[in-house]
């Protein structure tokens, strides 16, 4: 309406000549012509216009651009200048958002303009046509639909066996049926031994024993083969084994690493969870329940119910930067990390692409993620969302009531001994020394610093009216200018470790009754209230600020504040006290003078001496990592503008991944987070994901590579199936036959194709080079754990103990950085290994271990020249080569030939070639003549068992 | 010595030429299971010429204070000890609101120095003959207020996520040029606040990760590559025993000619043998001059440590190792330049690494090499302009402070960017991480848009979707 008025009226600004939006006076207009625009073309339209660029979804070169916004909603709210986020971001209180212009402010006179602008109610030219923002996006839910990976499998047609008999099983049929069509022929069956040696790593990690290899070479029965699978499948060593596989998926590491790395202690039990669900044969989809919402299933016993709480271990053990400071952006980082994890491992999907925007190329909107968001965000996986540096959470696992029973006891015992220390304690008091005299600060035990040594901000005085002071008196702050003076204690501390933090002071009834007190120690802050009416109880003279940790030399000091006290403050002295017996004579009290206080005084030693005793042999009340309900935050989640904590978009209602849904979605109880809806979603036959991507797994990593090579990318992005019926087949095989791993494992491995050998004819290599239709085995190199794990059999110390925590605890195991200092030192399976983040062992180092950052179902293979160092040059390796030296001369009393099949024997799995056998005998004569000692003997040997460590056939499986 | 059927390494390297020639000029982290011949090391140009061939980055952990060296701000002064609102970001990150502080004067007096009349503080009185040198960036900001996420932000361009550090970006981008030594070295890291992830490849080709040379905590005069020695053989005895390692790697490659994964194998034998052989050379510093020793102030404390490194770097980059990293930091999570309570310790680590830098700068120069090497000095952030909870220390600050950049087509003797009055914030000529990072990369002849890595399905980049060359740093 405004409209052809406007057209006529203005015709001296032909810029304007569309409309206007609003009812905006004619000045106005002209004011944002002349004065306006020029500000937002030449400080904005870089970064907000539709010729060059269109930041966070905001342009400014009109109308509708400033009033519609961009992500974070709408840019000017006319006529209110403070509530407009262009005017907050212009003012550069960079608060909520980036400051703007991201280089430098505006002048000031440009702020006024934009400012005076706003509560003109931010006049401007309507849009032209066609105006708007365009986002990229991927498929649609309806073309995702379509998508292979969201089909649901069916049950394809088993293709009919090809003329000759080759295929032994209907796998076997469906990868032989895709070789006529490329002429590819399949390569011979792999030699015998190969076949055993390949078989025992890839079901438990460890080579055969030379003996079995003769037992299953010599075995003629058809199902000579299907026996070992099968008592291989029934070794603990396959849970170890596959367990790690799992593992890696999992993310799994026993420390946090990021910033502070801290030691993740009780994680060992989500290890054990799954070795031992693998080696049960768990059902799969109840093994992924059980790692979603197992703490809120039904348990049928508190073995069950610990294994359930143990086994959501799985979403709480996440590389996560505890200290963090904006706690919000913490929390919605371990929501974005737990879906990243659940995405690919059962989904093989990269959920968290949506964080910010619809993803690029799934069909996965913004709107799904914080649907899935909104269950991770009803769920607590720290204990809270405040400290400092945050800890996860960590809950007493049930006990058998005998147990139970024991812990109770042994509580009351401690409490009881507690009680008659306290009451000795009081007769134990020395009188506090008269008017006028301090004590020598270096008569205390520890560390001792006076108030005369410490840093004081403010207007301080000193006195020495109350008696009982440490040296020269003490500061008071005469209860004026509160919150203007500090007094900082800088201790030097000589040995890294624990010390008691004590604080001494004069009680008076001036005092103040709340003297903030903050120790910054190697671990975080603690702020402490004191109470300066109150005597300090340690020998009447120092109050403890509680026992922490402090680097030597370490950035730790203690700040007494005055701000906000009610009364006198004053600060006298503070004394470290060292907890692990290093820095000097730990403090008991201050010792009795008379007799009678001498007894009592051993007396408290000795209650002392047992009360420490007793709680050495404490039961132990197990815990576990796991995760909560949020109990009062359960609910549907905010979409997070652009994947910014605090900026708020609309509540989305918790859901899943719409494109891989097929029935209705149930509906979310207020006060639970939904974490068993979303367990029973993936681990459900219905999903068209999580069977494919789980058979897919177990494929490749049995043959080496995926049906889809993508194995944790199921995506847009992702490779198509080179098999899809079989990839169906499996996917539907498996969920009929109750989702059981080992059965799936069995069917494979007594695939003829399994059992190919590892080499490829000139006609393979030329029509398929990749190998994308086994028409052979694809030789695989030996994961990290294998080389350490074989070196180590070979030796003969492999330790075989299943189960149970691996890393040694010491001093210092609570506090950041344990790994640091780790001395590696067990000789049981590399799956036990402590498996730290920021440190790893070497050998896994060079050979590829998973990064336990992120999951990952197939590791890369690297040949590195570190990889060679270490094999020639690491202690370990010479350790151990000299440890099966001992063993082969131990053995072999006969020929340096005999000796030398039976190292190769051990090693290899086989007897050495001529050119191999004369290679090696050359050097044990050259190196250990027949005249030399025993020494020289051993030295041989342990060299040429390196060699064989080094050697390529060690290395890869044929 | 053992005659035939031990192969002499030529007659080895004749008879395994195919499977060798791709791979025999690879660094220490030569990859080489790959099909085909490409070698991921080899040297590549950048997207367009660079100015630059190779970064030395000094990292200052912990936070050197901008305020007390290079930022001069004489409103501190004026308003010493007065209390204010500030918008102190640890503050904001937990509560969201800022909190009043006590304004804390710099410790150390301010002079201009040079021709350029640069301010410098006392500080760092060796760095400031340079002023001349470098670049003063001022304007600084960045991500993350704690040590461990603004430390994998300075070093990865992200604070929580799992990215691949910026030596990997460059060496993916560009390659090696040289064969005997590897292409991104940290010297002397630290295992905290993120640790080897501030060197690691994450999901770049594990080639590209940096190798440590020595360890946070460990002399520097002791720090080595690993495992490049035996701890038990004689040279001698290494050399046959290698032979004999090749020799049974020989004949089991016999069987499948021509396959590239297992000559990789063998051929990471022989790198690893040239490595043990030269890389002790390399790092050798027995051989330089004492005029160059003393430059360095090796052979003195407080100097010799760091200066030790310092001139290690410099035979790195003459070896054209691409990118180096020399930290002064230790293992704690309060790092060296921390000081939270005590501001005038800053002096001790002062003391440290001013003559040690002064002369990289001075040997750089009067070798032509800091023409086509950037020499980087900085923290993962500032400190604040007052006293942290009225103590006697500063607390960190990520919003604004300065780095210094000299060589490689910076501009010396040039001070860019400002702080506000009290150089709190950056506010005028903004310099973000992610810039800096834009910055470096255009100048090694790298488009930080264009350097990306397909992975979990995108592309990924150092800068994510952010980061602006500041071309007005250049010259």
């Amino acid at each position: 309406m405004f409209a052809p008025f406007l057209r006529s009226a203005l015709t001296s600004a032909p810029l304007l000549a569309a409309a206007v939006a609003g009812a905006a006076e004619p000045g106005d207009l002209e004011f944002f012509e002349k004065k306006i625009r020029p500000i937002l073309a030449e400080r904005c339209y870089e970064c907000h216009a539709a010729d060059t660029k269109i930041k966070a979804g905001l342009r400014l070169d009109l109308t509708a651009g400033w009033l519609q916004g961009g992500d974070s909603g709408p840019a000017v709210i006319p006529g209110n200048v403070d509530q407009s986020p262009l005017i907050k971001a212009v003012r550069y209180t960079g608060l909520d958002f980036e400051a703007m212009p991201p280089k430098s402010a505006l002048p000031k006179e440009e702020v006024a303009l934009l400012e005076e602008w706003v509560k003109r109610g931010a006049p401007g030219p309507a849009a032209p046509a066609g105006g708007g923002r365009a986002r990229q996006v991927g498929l649609s839910i309806e073309e995702g639909k379509k998508f292979w990976a969201f089909v649901p499998p069916v049950e394809p047609a088993i293709p009919a066996a090809p003329a000759g008999g080759w295929p032994r099983t209907e796998i076997d049929r469906f990868v032989a049926a895709q070789w006529a069509a490329k002429g590819l022929a399949p390569a011979p069956d792999a030699d015998r031994a190969a076949l055993l040696r390949r078989a025992s790593f890839d079901l438990t990690g460890l080579p055969p024993a030379p003996d079995a290899v003769d037992a299953f070479v010599r075995d003629a029965r058809p199902e000579a083969f299907a026996r070992v699978v099968d008592a291989m499948l029934a070794s603990p060593q396959f849970g170890e084994r596959w367990g790690r596989r799992w593992l890696d998926v999992a993310r799994f590491a026993e420390s946090s690493g990021g910033g502070r790395t801290l030691l993740f202690k009780d994680a060992w039990r989500y290890r054990d969870y799954v070795i031992d669900a693998i080696n049960r044969d768990v059902p799969f989809d109840r093994f992924i329940r059980e790692q979603l919402a197992g703490d809120l299933l039904p348990a049928a016993n508190h073995e069950e119910k610990s294994r359930q709480v143990i086994a959501t271990g799985f979403l709480a053990l996440g590389p996560t930067n505890y200290e963090e400071q904006a706690k919000d952006a913490l929390r919605m980082d371990i929501v974005d990390e737990q879906l990243d994890t659940l995405g690919k491992a059962f989904l093989g999907m990269t959920i968290t692409c949506a964080r910010c925007h619809d993803h690029k190329f799934d069909p996965i909107p913004l709107k799904d993620y914080y649907a899935l968001a909104g269950i991770l965000r009803s769920t607590h996986t720290l204990h809270n969302y405040t400290d400092n540096v945050a800890k996860w959470v960590d809950v007493p696992l049930p006990l058998p009531d005998a147990t139970e029973r024991e812990i109770t006891a042994h509580e009351a015992q401690v409490a009881a001994l507690e009680k008659k220390i306290a009451a000795l304690r009081p007769a134990n008091k020395k009188a506090p020394p008269a008017a006028g005299k301090g004590i020598a600060p270096e008569t205390l035990p520890g560390i001792v610093i006076d108030d005369t040594q410490a840093r004081v901000v403010g207007s301080w005085k000193n006195s020495s009216v109350t008696a009982g002071y440490v040296g020269a008196g003490y500061l008071t702050d005469v209860n004026e200018g509160k919150g203007e003076k500090t007094v900082t204690f800088t201790p030097q501390i000589p040995h890294a470790g624990r010390y008691e933090v004590r604080i001494a002071y004069t009680a008076e009834r001036n005092r103040a009754t709340n003297v903030p007190v903050t120790v910054f120690h190697a671990d975080g802050e603690n702020l402490i209230t004191i109470n300066q009416r109150q005597p300090p109880t340690v020998a009447e003279r120092f109050a403890s600020l509680g026992q922490y940790r402090f680097e030597k030399d370490g950035a730790g000091y203690v700040l007494v504040s005055t701000e906000g006290t009610d009364g006198f403050v004053v600060v006298d002295a503070l004394q470290f006290v060292p907890l692990d017996g290093k820095a000097g004579a730990p403090a008991a009290t201050v010792a009795a003078e008379d007799p009678g206080a001498r007894k009592s005084a051993a007396e408290l030693r000795r209650l002392e001496a047992e009360l420490k005793d007793l709680k050495a042999r404490a039961p132990s009340r197990p815990l576990a990592m796991s995760v909560k309900e949020a109990v009062g935050e359960i609910g549907d989640t905010e979409i997070r503008v652009r994947g910014n904590a605090r900026n708020l978009g609309p509540k989305v209602p918790r859901g899943f991944l719409q494109v891989a849904t097929t029935g209705p979605v149930p509906s979310f109880a207020p006060d639970q987070s939904g974490r068993r809806e979303l367990a029973d979603w993936i681990a459900s036959d219905a999903n068209p994901l999580t069977a494919r991507v789980t058979v897919n797994r177990v494929w490749a990593w049995l043959m080496g590579a995926g049906l889809v090579r993508t194995v944790d990318n199921f995506g847009v992005t992702g490779e198509r199936p080179s098999h899809p019926e079989l990839l169906d087949y499996l996917a539907r095989r498996f969920t009929a036959e109750g989702w059981s791993v080992k059965r799936l494992v069995r069917a494979i491995m007594l695939s003829r194709t399994y059992q190919l050998a590892a080499y490829a004819t000139p006609d393979a290599k030329r029509l398929d080079p990749d190998n994308r239709l086994f028409s052979h085995a694809n030789r695989r190199r030996l994961e990290a754990e294998e080389i350490r794990d074989a070196i180590l059999w070979t030796s003969g110390k492999l330790d075989l103990t299943v189960g149970g925590p691996n890393i040694v605890l010491g001093p210092g195991s609570a506090a950041q950085g344990y790994e640091y200092g780790y001395v590696f030192a067990d000789l049981r399976r590399g799956v036990y290994t402590p498996a730290f983040r920021n440190r790893r062992l070497d050998v896994f180092e060079v050979f590829d271990f998973a990064d336990a950052n992120a999951p990952i179902g197939v590791r890369p293979v690297t040949t590195v020249a570190p990889q060679a160092l270490y094999l020639m040059n690491h202690p370990f390796v010479l350790e151990q080569a000299a440890l099966a030296a001992q063993r082969t001369l131990a053995a072999v009393t006969g020929s340096d030939a005999a000796r030398l099949d039976y190292a190769y024997r051990l090693a290899l799995g086989r007897l050495p070639t001529a050119q191999e056998r004369a290679v090696a005998l050359q050097f044990v004569a050259a190196v250990a003549p027949p005249d030399s000692g025993d020494q020289a003997r051993l030295d041989a040997w342990a060299q040429v068992h390196q060699a064989l460590f080094c050697c390529v056939d060690f290395r890869y499986l044929n | 010595m053992i005659p035939h059927p031990l192969l002499t390494r030529r007659q080895a390297l004749q008879r395994l030429a195919c499977g060798f020639g791709y791979l025999a000029l690879s660094g220490i982290a030569a990859q080489a299971a790959v099909r085909g011949p490409a070698n991921p090391l080899a040297p590549r140009p950048g997207h367009f010429p660079a100015r630059a061939k190779r970064v030395i980055f000094l990292f200052m952990g912990g936070g050197v204070s901008h305020l007390d060296s290079f930022d001069y701000k004489p409103v501190l002064y004026t308003h010493d000890g007065k209390m204010m609102d500030f918008l102190d970001q640890r503050s904001i990150a937990k509560t969201g609101a800022g909190s009043t502080q006590r304004v804390m004067k710099p410790l150390w007096d301010f002079k201009q120095r040079g021709q350029s009349g640069r301010w410098v503080s006392e500080l760092f009185p060796h760095m400031a003959q340079h002023a001349d040198d470098y670049c003063v960036i001022r304007s600084m900001h960045t991500e993350g207020v704690a040590h461990g996420p603004a430390t994998l932000f300075l070093h990865t361009g992200s604070t929580n996520l799992i990215r691949p550090s910026m030596g990997s970006w460059v060496t993916y981008g560009l390659g090696s040029e040289n064969e005997n030594l590897p292409a991104f070295v940290s010297l002397s890291p630290t295992l905290a606040n993120g640790g080897p992830r501030n060197y690691g490849s994450a999901f770049l080709p594990s080639v590209h990760q940096g190798t440590a040379i020595g360890r946070a905590g460990q002399r520097a005069s002791e720090a080595g590559i690993r495992n490049v020695r035996s701890p038990l053989r004689t040279p001698a005895e290494q050399q046959r025993h290698f032979e004999l390692v090749r020799a049974l790697n020989e004949q089991q490659l016999r069987a499948r000619p021509g396959d590239y994964e297992l000559e990789a194998v063998a051929s990471s034998y022989e790198l690893a043998w040239r490595l043990q052989t030269h890389a002790p050379d390399a790092l050798d510093i027995s051989k330089e001059s004492p005029a160059t020793l003393k430059l360095y102030g090796i052979g003195e404390e407080p100097t010799d440590d760091y200066g030790r490194q310092c001139l290690t770097a410099r035979r790195l980059a003459e070896a054209g190792v691409r990118f180096i990293q020399v930290n002064y930091s230790d293992n704690t999570n309060n790092p060296a330049w921390d000081q939270h309570a005590n501001m005038p310790k800053h002096k001790d680590h002062a003391m440290r690494v001013d003559k040690p830098v002064a002369g990289l700068l001075a040997d750089l120069k009067a070798r032509g090499l800091l023409e086509d090497t950037i020499v980087w000095w900085g923290s993962e952030f500032g400190r604040t302009p007052y006293a942290e909870r009225n103590g006697t220390g500063r607390d960190h600050n990520p919003t604004g402070f300065t780095v210094l950049m000299a060589g490689g087509g910076f501009k010396p003797g040039f001070a860019y960017g400002e702080t506000d009055e009290f150089g709190h914030f950056a506010i005028e000529n903004k310099v973000h991480m992610h810039d800096l990072h834009a910055t470096i990369l255009h100048q090694l002849g790298l488009d930080h848009e264009k350097l990306t890595f397909r992975h979990d399905g995108r592309d990924f980049r150092l800068t994510d979707v952010h980061g602006h060359v500041v071309k007005d740093l250049l010259i």
